[in-house]
């Protein structure tokens, strides 16, 4: 699943492990999410949406075929 | 948690002392004493190591909040959960077929029936216990 994640985070100068810090994942698991080799749960979804104060909509891309 | 650390250290010395001290005195053993106290001092250096290093491990984070942080992070991060759990997945799958063709092999060999018979128990076993969990899981979820 394609998602803004890198975008939206470096639009506010966020650094990964800020990131993780917030989120309380790895680092590694952002720059996964930011590659789109891994889908998030949807509890780090909602917080990660709720971090950026958007939707999960605005964030994570869903294309039909992407499974 | 630190007791139970001590505890197992404790049990681990024992273990290997007492197997150490079968090893010196039982001159003529027969049976099951031909391999206890090599047995226990097996057991007894894994149970000791074990112990202690998770005793030596909590003393040098103990002082450190941002490493106990970080540790607790990386063990409850959802991306390495997925990930062990994929691997022994994968692992089980593949034991599957190891432990069959092992007492296929077994089998063949005519090795001494209560042996083969063992192993299948343990294989079933474990098969059984992947069905409790999937039925389990099935109500739960």
């Amino acid at each position: 699943m394609k998602n803004r994640l890198e975008e939206l985070r470096k639009a506010r100068g966020i650094k990964q492990e800020e990131l993780a810090d917030a989120m309380e994942v790895s680092r590694q698991t952002i720059g996964s999410l930011e590659n789109g080799r891994y889908n998030p749960s949807i509890l780090l979804a909602f917080k990660l949406a709720k971090y950026f104060g958007m939707s999960i909509e605005d964030i994570f891309i869903y294309e039909e075929d992407s499974e | 948690m630190k007791r139970v650390d001590y505890f197992v250290t404790v049990i681990g010395v024992l273990l290997l002392g007492t197997g150490l001290y079968l090893v010196k005195t039982i001159e003529s053993a027969q049976g099951i004493l031909l391999t206890l106290p090599y047995v226990l001092v097996g057991v007894g250096c894994g149970v000791f190591g074990y112990g202690m290093s998770n005793i030596i491990s909590k003393k040098a984070i103990a002082k450190d909040a941002s490493l106990q942080k970080r540790l607790a992070v990386e063990q409850n991060d959802e991306r390495n959960i997925a990930i062990a759990n994929k691997a022994k997945a994968k692992a089980y799958d593949l034991m599957t077929y190891v432990f069959g063709m092992l007492m296929l092999t077994f089998a063949l060999m005519n090795v001494d029936l209560t042996a083969t018979l063992l192993l299948v128990a343990a294989y079933l076993f474990v098969h059984i216990y992947g069905i409790f969990y999937r039925v389990k899981y099935e109500k739960e979820m």
